[in-house]
């Protein structure tokens, strides 16, 4: 059942790129299938499963599927989860035994989105088809179509934009330190109250790639696969910092915190200087929410931070593939988009080039400073490609796990 | 009911917990076996380089806290031994029993970490002491709060066990004949009541010492990192969205799996051979021990304090989103994360609903077993219950889900009732085992003599005097289904939710007074469940 869907759906994205082929008629015909897909979209229900750790973003959600209700007579169930891997596991578990899905999208990157696409689990490619694409900055955001390094193939729609930023309290620390030598002298100066999570945790890794990104010789070597051995040489100057480090850090470099959020608890409640985070405004978030002081900062590293993209894709077996497109499109929306990026609301930076956008929908993003935004946002280091990461993880792990 | 009991046959009797427990327990762990027989997986795991230090931290906080937690319980036990303030204690033991395991780690931990409570008391500067209270490199503090978290567990089923209606009986005039030999008190208790007492709770603290050596939330609370305990390095493969990390993960857990069952199986056997040697100490004496009073009452009040700081200071903490060191009161109130938790009142319905009904059905299994079988064959049940609960939920729920993918169903209310059940009947039998199999059937002699029909007999004689371990037994399995997250979270795939699913999803972002709200939350089905089962189960006769 699965497979005869997916040709279908194939042979209208050949018929598609075959009537963009002949002139004029091409644009007319695409904008008629997708009014079908939007048509047999009414009355489905799309389970999107999506992490849910914040009522923020659980908010928006429910937003999202009002309109959607509204508008295209599409049911959206938010199936809360913990950890996005347990939705991989479902799918792949579900394709196995030859079952239908019980999930129709996937809020998705990196390591899942690898997985996945390496097993064939998701349904596409459908998202350059979207109407709102055309909107999408691929130019000025090429992590918008690369995940980890990853080709999304249009496998997956890019959702919203992330980037390694450092927050502290400004009352506490006037200047923050803008590179890793400047951490590590913040370090020196105020021993015990600088950390970061320990690896596997995604934060941690973060945080490790970017101190490779900015002690490697050369840092075109980051996209390309690598093998152990190049891993060695390229990664000795990191490793070099990090030993450095380590002895200035809280507890020592002996214990490292368990996660990002964690780290973030122990930053408001005093015990650390410097937190991090992947949501360049999550720490404005969190100080509209009350969980960090009004006098909190944020900043990127002076020569740029890890960044990447985060995305929404369809299962190989959803029920319900064209509401799923549908609500991806939707979610593509300046409208959804400028509302996701609103500070109040969740502060998730849009994926769109504003250039793209007529004046009206320009105006929707209304981004005026709040505490604890970045004010001098630093350009994107794309994540590295993914044989770094098992490479990184083993090598840390060797040195300091035990 | 007795009287269709006895006519059953024992395989008849065995038939439904073999069809609703033993085969789908069975079936998921066997759905487990090709990924483990992958050679990769164990390839991985010996190059893991924190295996075998992670191994040794899981089996030390693990058994330090059992052997705490029940030094603990013997000396509160002993000291407040028939003192008024038994009742007391009983409502206290079920109010940190109730308590979810991750909610007093995160209030202990506020209790005792560099910015928590002590230091802004005792310390107060502008910058936290440099104290190594939470995460240290040894698990003292998750050690220290397993022995607290596990003594109200302990309390619990041994009152419950020295409740028996037809035990009382016996031991008193037991304690008069030694009080009359010249026993103190203290004796008394040592050398009547303990060793009856014991068997009882054999079982009881092997669950203990499993659950102290398999925990994750309260290692990633409380527990150190480098090494973490093992059952946290295993918690992180199986999470992982690839498929051989996943086979490492669950190749680690054939391993602590095994060392944990040789150890308890060599504990077990090494008793067996000693405690008789013992015997000699037993009818030594005139003895003029008194009761360890004082350090009963010192013990149990410190333990009574540090959980009920730890409630106050959830509380505290669910309506405080910042309070920053060294304040002694919060700076701002909110009641937003009420607020969020209120909004939707379906999955505490189905969560009640889950849980009194897997109770109930657990209850009807266990005693249909215990009342068709021959005691030799609990073996294999309890071993079976024990392996449950020694599994690492993600990975049982693994193998579950691929089988009830298989049988449709996923998705769907009986899926959900089954996945709920599957950890609910193995504590209660565990529970229920010792007391029920050591019930003296004298009594339903004496009932049948009298010529009682057997129904009557069974349900007015030996349930009514067994009427406090089959409560505390339910009202256990209660609290167990309160807590499923991660195999309930997978079979429901996303068509029901839970309140433990909305509590575990939702702090997921470590949303600190998200996560004291839905803990507090979560503690208080299972507190009125273990009240009404100790007030139920009150003895009529006293």
């Amino acid at each position: 059942m699965e497979t005869t869907g997916m040709t279908f759906t194939l042979t209208r994205r050949g018929l598609i790129q075959l009537l963009a082929a002949t002139p004029l008629a091409g644009r007319a015909r695409a904008g008629e299938v997708w009014d079908g897909i939007v048509a047999e979209a009414r009355g489905q229900t799309v389970y999107f499963n999506a992490w849910a750790g914040s009522p923020q973003i659980n908010a928006y959600i429910a937003w999202v599927g009002e309109a959607l209700q509204r508008r295209h007579d599409i049911r959206l169930e938010h199936v809360k989860l913990a950890d996005t891997a347990e939705a991989v596991r479902r799918v792949r578990d579900e394709v196995t035994a030859g079952r239908a899905g019980s999930a129709d999208l996937l809020w998705i990157n990196g390591e899942n989105f690898r997985v996945m696409k390496a097993e064939k689990l998701l349904f596409g490619p459908f998202a350059e088809d979207l109407p709102n694409f055309a909107l999408v900055d691929i130019a000025g955001k090429p992590t918008t179509r690369i995940d980890f390094a990853e080709a999304t193939a249009g496998l997956e729609s890019p959702w919203g934009m992330a980037q390694l930023t450092f927050f502290a309290d400004g009352a506490k620390l006037p200047t923050p330190p803008l590179s890793m030598p400047e951490l590590l002298e913040l370090a020196r100066s105020a021993p015990g109250r600088i950390t970061y999570p320990a690896p596997p945790d995604f934060h941690g890794t973060t945080f490790i790639k970017q101190a490779l990104a900015e002690t490697m010789a050369d840092r075109a070597l980051l996209p390309v696969q690598i093998d152990r051995q190049a891993f060695t040489e390229a990664a000795k100057p990191l490793f070099e910092f990090l030993d450095a480090l380590h002895p200035e850090l809280w507890r020592h470099g002996k214990q490292f915190p368990q996660t990002q959020a964690q780290m973030t608890q122990m930053l408001a409640d005093g015990e650390l200087l410097v937190g991090l985070t992947f949501n360049p405004n999550e720490p404005a978030n969190l100080v509209a929410t009350g969980t960090l002081p009004s006098s909190t900062i944020a900043w990127q590293n002076r020569g740029g931070t890890i960044g990447n993209t985060h995305f929404v894709a369809i299962p190989v077996n959803s029920t319900a593939r064209q509401a799923a497109q549908v609500t991806a499109n939707f979610l593509l929306s300046p409208e959804a988009q400028a509302r996701k990026a609103d500070l109040a609301i969740w502060g998730d930076p849009t994926v769109l080039d504003m250039a793209k956008l007529t004046p009206e929908d320009r105006a929707l993003f209304t981004s005026a400073a709040a505490p604890g935004s970045v004010t001098q946002p630093a350009p994107a280091i794309p994540e590295p490609h993914g044989s770094w990461v098992p490479l990184i993880e083993a090598a840390w792990l060797e040195r300091y796990g035990a | 009911m007795a009287r269709t009991l006895r006519r059953l046959t024992p395989a008849q009797g065995a038939l439904p917990i073999l069809v609703l427990w033993v085969l789908p327990l069975a079936a998921s762990m066997l759905m487990l076996l090709p990924a483990i027989a992958e050679p990769d997986a164990w390839r991985q795991l010996q190059s893991h380089p924190q295996l075998w230090s992670a191994l040794v931290l899981s089996l030390a906080t693990g058994g330090g806290a059992s052997v705490l937690a029940l030094l603990m319980s013997v000396l509160v036990l002993a000291g407040l031994d028939r003192s008024r303030a038994l009742p007391q204690l009983q409502a206290l033991a079920a109010a940190g029993l109730a308590l979810p395991h991750l909610a007093f780690a995160i209030g202990f931990g506020f209790l005792i970490m560099p910015t928590g409570l002590i230091a802004r008391l005792i310390e107060g500067g502008a910058t936290p002491p440099p104290w190594v209270t939470v995460q240290d490199s040894w698990g003292l503090s998750l050690m220290l709060a397993l022995a607290l978290k596990e003594l109200p567990f302990l309390l619990i089923a041994a009152l419950a066990a020295l409740a028996r209606g037809d035990g009382t009986g016996h031991l008193t005039q037991e304690r008069r004949v030694a009080a009359s030999l010249g026993h103190g008190a203290g004796s008394v208790w040592l050398r009547v009541v303990l060793p009856q007492l014991l068997p009882s709770l054999r079982w009881p603290l092997v669950i203990v010492f499993v659950y102290g050596a398999t925990v994750v939330d309260m290692a990633l609370v409380l527990g150190p990192t480098q090494p973490p305990t093992l059952a946290v390095v295993i918690w992180h493969a199986l999470n992982h969205a690839d498929a051989a990390v996943n086979g490492m993960g669950l190749a680690m857990t054939l391993l602590l799996t095994s060392v944990l069952a040789a150890l308890v199986a060599t504990t077990l056997l090494l008793l067996q051979v000693t405690l008789p040697r013992l015997r000699h100490w037993l009818c030594a004496g005139p003895s003029l021990l008194a009761a360890p009073r004082g350090m009963a009452v010192v013990t149990g009040t410190m333990a009574g304090l540090l959980m009920l700081a730890a409630i106050l200071l959830l509380a505290l903490l669910s309506v405080t989103p910042r309070w920053p060191y060294p304040a002694l009161m919060p700076p701002a109130v909110t009641f937003a994360a009420w607020t969020t938790l209120g909004s939707s009142a379906a999955p505490l319905w189905l969560s009640l609903l889950l849980a009194a009904t897997t109770a109930l059905a657990a209850l009807g299994l266990a005693l249909l077993w215990f009342e068709t079988q021959p005691e030799g064959r609990d073996r294999w049940l309890i071993g079976l219950a024990l392996a449950t609960l020694a599994l690492p939920q993600l990975a049982v729920a693994g193998g579950q889900y691929r089988l009830f993918l298989g049988l449709g169903l996923t998705g769907t209310l009986p899926g959900l009732f089954l996945a709920h059940l599957t950890p609910v009947a193995a504590y209660v039998l565990i529970i229920l085992q010792g007391p029920y199999r050591a019930f003296d059937s004298r009594y339903m002699m004496v009932a049948r003599s009298l010529s009682v029909p057997a129904s009557t007999a069974w349900l007015r004689v030996k349930l009514s005097l067994l009427r406090a371990p089959v409560l505390t037994a339910a009202a256990i399995g209660f609290a167990v289904s309160m807590a499923q997250f991660v195999p309930a979270q997978l079979v429901a795939a996303g068509r029901y939710s839970t309140l433990p699913m909305e509590a575990v999803t939702l702090s997921a972002g470590g949303n600190r007074p998200l996560t004291a709200a839905f803990a507090l939350c979560l503690a208080a089905p299972p507190l009125a469940a273990f009240l009404a089962a100790s007030l139920l189960g009150r003895p009529r006769w006293r």
